[in-house]
């Protein structure tokens, strides 16, 4: 009964294509292969693009205020007595598969409490389960100590589900908006293992399905008619090519192959800025990134505040935006980005270090080496990437004619970097940070806490960490926005932790007749876009 | 003959413990496991993935427990892609990549050798020393400028060929013609000086002085002679080729085996970078076995025994 039903919508839909003329197709390039489209496992911006349009999570962002909003969960509400966010879920949510076989079955609750479980059991090894140890018997049940019937996730009925906390975080919300707290298809996982992410087995119950994957070659995405949403999904296909190589994507671009270019390359820029059609075409939006070089203050000379204060005032950010970078982006005093509750801008608050050569030179002087004499040499690492080599060749170079020292500036390939940095991290090093969730903890508290695995300086204050970790179980917005200023002042302004470079942007080549959107957070809506004719 | 073949085939299994070993030690000491990362996991999940892969038994069992199943055709699961297995990635995209370097090949050979007899027959004339010019620009722009200069041209100007990805025999020329570049150039060249060479021996002038037909002279007698030197390196080349076609299927978006020799080893993907170096190795050998077998094929005067 339910397949003749989604046979007839299938029928009408066809009908009303090919009525209304032309079916819609977006052609877009993945500048990768994903490594992987199981929610619980990806952590890539690729394979986070794909699953964004297959499945759906508790909530949603809006693309451009980053506020929370429906998806599967209608609404929600927290208990402060049992520390216990309530989300209510619809009850026309359906999976999909491609051959019809497992679909029409409803999401549930169940499936919300499956999913959550899964990504944090311990066999799954994914690498996103420490998000949700806020969550209550989550860290134990993911380090092998704990059972899944003590993790803090119950449906109390088919459209209730209650997850319970270890704090009250008011940021909750914006995690149920990942694709952590996504319902999972425990009938297909457990059929299929490893290999239900395969076009064949896979059962989503997002906008898109996928189609076709040749691995390493094409990806197709079709409409989902029995998404609860479908009457405002305008585009019925997306053909994806996978080609990594950025000039040839751009020359595809050019061509009229992709309707859109999402990377194109550096050395273009200034032809795309002069170019009457494609300058038209550039758009730049904020990205929700920020680059810093990191500080081993436990190295001398750089355990002298002065001399990180010398090397943190001698960075003329704006010169290599305009100069290297070449994308509009924004110079970073402070850590969090704009768009990140907890964001404070430092530059018109005069937190951290603007670029100040005279008073660069004075610090270094007060530090004992005026003019840089006999100022020992500062090693600066960079992963290998020709645009890592080129910022820290400017920044470098700005370093020994502002101050006089000299720099030993090096590259280790990426994954020898990072054992190097976690070992023993070289006096300069450089490390980026793309938002997990849109709030200040994930900046504040996930990184640079002192106990953090990514805190590769290895920064330690008690004073810091109190602060995030009052921030975290504070409820009261005006209170942990205030706690997140004090709390970059005094990493950024203080203690000089780290010299905060700038924000990225996404820089993008969108074809004229592509109605779009942005999603700052990264992982595109295409549900919301629409083709004209053209 | 047949015993040389079967001597050389033998000798193919220490060669290839020899190159699995070396591989094995060499990917095994470079720092970092197929698990850094740079959200640092939590160290019980480490040891859980390790496990899982066997990465935490001994260096010399786990060396044995591939090669049990590299003997058995089963190269394992790829660390990087756990969705795929080696045997998978290998089956769907090493054939693009045969192809790929099957067609260029043959263009190599196809253009570089008449070029190189039409360059000796008619030396020192216009034809010469323009085949030799064109021939050294082949020898010295490197497919990564070539590559997006003739999609440029092609492509994007002149519209007669799609720019990149895969799919139809359209698709092949642009990236075929990049890759062979290098030897045809090679294959002209010493093509060219070999039947300069052979052209001055004895029996040539000998079949002149009988009436032989100049063609039947250059094609038969002379080239045949010729190309034993071109046989020398038309087995390396083959193997070049394929390394070489790592660039290309960068450049043009080709879902071939090539950009998997890279990106295992920055993924420490331990199964793909054994199993990809082994069968090159494999492939290289076997090249080699065919122009030995040529050389007897080509001079009767060769033996093996």
């Amino acid at each position: 009964m339910k397949k003749m039903w989604l046979f007839a919508l299938v029928v009408a839909l066809l009908a009303g294509v090919a009525v209304a003329g032309q079916a819609k197709t977006l052609h877009w390039n993945l500048g990768a292969e994903p490594p992987s489209l199981d929610p619980s496992l990806a952590t890539d911006t690729t394979s986070h693009l794909i699953l964004k349009q297959m499945f759906i999570s508790l909530c949603q962002f809006d693309d451009a205020t980053m506020a929370v909003l429906p998806d599967l969960a209608t609404s929600w509400e927290f208990d402060a007595a049992t520390v216990t966010w309530t989300f209510h879920l619809r009850d026309d949510v359906r999976w999909t598969d491609r051959n019809w076989t497992l679909s029409g079955i409803p999401v549930t609750a169940g499936d919300v409490e499956y999913g959550i479980k899964r990504l944090l059991a311990p066999e799954t090894a994914s690498e996103y389960a420490y998000v949700l140890y806020l969550i209550k018997g989550a860290e134990a049940y993911n380090t092998g100590v704990g059972s899944a019937d003590d993790v803090g996730v119950k449906a109390l009925d088919n459209q209730t589900v209650a997850i319970t906390l270890n704090f009250p975080a008011g940021y909750f919300p914006t995690m149920a908006a990942l694709w952590l707290c996504a319902p999972l298809p425990k009938v297909a996982i457990e059929r299929y293992g490893d290999k239900w992410t395969e076009p064949e087995n896979i059962v989503t119950n997002g906008p898109y399905i996928l189609s076709e994957w040749v691995h390493d070659a094409s990806l197709v995405l079709v409409k989902n008619v029995a998404y609860y949403d479908v009457a405002n999904v305008k585009i019925d296909e997306v053909r994806c090519t996978i080609v990594v190589e950025a000039s040839t994507v751009m020359a595809m671009y050019e061509a009229g192959d992709l309707d859109v270019d999402d990377n194109p390359p550096l050395e273009d820029m200034d032809r795309i800025k002069s170019d009457p059609v494609l300058s038209l075409e550039l758009a730049q939006a904020p990205r929700l990134c920020t680059y810093r070089y990191g500080l081993n203050a436990a190295k001398p000379p750089l355990d002298n505040i002065l001399v990180r204060k010398a090397l943190a005032s001698s960075v003329d950010r704006q010169s290599l935006i305009d100069y290297v970078l070449k994308g509009n982006q924004r110079p970073a005093q402070t850590w969090t980005p704009p768009g990140i509750f907890g964001y404070v801008d430092g530059v018109s608050l005069g937190i951290g270090y603007p670029y100040d050569p005279e008073a660069a030179k004075q610090y270094l002087a007060d530090a004992g080496y005026p003019g840089g004499v006999g100022f020992p040499e500062v090693t600066l690492m960079v992963n290998t990437s020709q645009g890592h080599q080129k910022i820290a060749q400017f920044i470098g170079q700005g370093w020994m004619d502002t101050l006089g020292i000299k720099i030993n500036i090096t590259n280790q390939e990426w994954g020898v970097y990072l054992a190097t940095c976690h070992a023993d991290a070289p006096q300069v090093f450089r490390m980026g940070w793309c938002a997990d969730y849109p709030d200040g903890n994930n900046w504040m508290n996930d990184v640079f806490h002192s106990g953090s695995g990514n805190n590769y300086e290895k920064y330690d204050s008690p004073a810091f960490d109190a602060l995030v970790e009052q921030a975290a179980v504070e409820t009261d917005p005006a209170v942990r926005l205030d706690l997140y200023k004090q709390a970059e002042i005094l990493i950024c302004d203080t203690d000089v932790a780290f010299i905060p470079i700038y924000f990225y942007t996404f820089n993008q080549l969108t074809k004229p007749y592509v109605v779009r959107t942005f999603a700052a957070i990264g992982g595109e809506s295409w549900k919301n876009w629409d083709i004209l004719d053209h | 003959m047949f015993q040389f073949i079967l001597r050389r085939m033998l000798w193919t299994i220490p060669v290839i413990f020899v190159v699995s070993a070396l591989t094995f030690v060499l990917m095994h000491s470079v720092p970092g496991s197929p698990f850094t990362r740079e959200r640092a996991l939590p160290a019980a999940i480490q040891k859980n993935l390790e496990a899982k892969y066997h990465l935490n038994d001994p260096l010399w069992k786990q060396y044995g427990d591939y090669m049990w199943g590299f003997i058995r055709l089963d190269f394992g699961p790829s660390i990087a892609y756990r969705a795929r297995t080696v045997n998978e990635i290998l089956a769907q995209q090493w054939p693009v990549t045969m192809t790929l370097g099957a067609v260029a090949f043959v263009f190599a050979a196809c253009l570089g050798i008449p070029l190189g007899i039409l360059s000796a027959v008619k030396q020192n004339t216009l034809i010469d020393h323009s085949s030799m010019v064109v021939a050294m620009l082949g020898v010295s722009i490197p497919s990564i400028a070539l590559g997006p200069f003739l999609i440029w041209i092609f492509a994007l100007k002149l519209k007669w060929l799609p720019v990149a990805t895969w799919g139809t025999p359209a698709h092949i020329v642009l990236p075929a013609l990049t890759l062979s570049t290098f030897y045809l150039s090679r294959f002209a060249r010493i093509t060219r000086a070999s039947m300069l060479q052979v052209t001055r021996e004895e029996y040539i002038v000998t079949a002149r002085a009988k009436g032989v037909r100049e063609s039947v002279v250059n094609l038969k007698h002379a080239f045949r002679n010729a190309l034993i030197p071109v046989t020398t390196i038309a087995g390396p080349a083959f193997a070049d080729i394929l390394t070489g076609s790592l660039v290309v299927e960068q450049i043009f978006g080709i879902p071939g085996i090539g950009k998997y020799y890279v990106t295992s080893i920055a993924n420490r993907d331990y199964p793909v970078i054994m199993a990809t170096t082994l069968i090159f190795a494999l492939l290289i050998i076997f090249m080699n076995l065919l122009v030995d077998i040529s050389y007897a094929l080509l001079d009767p005067r060769i033996r093996y025994n």
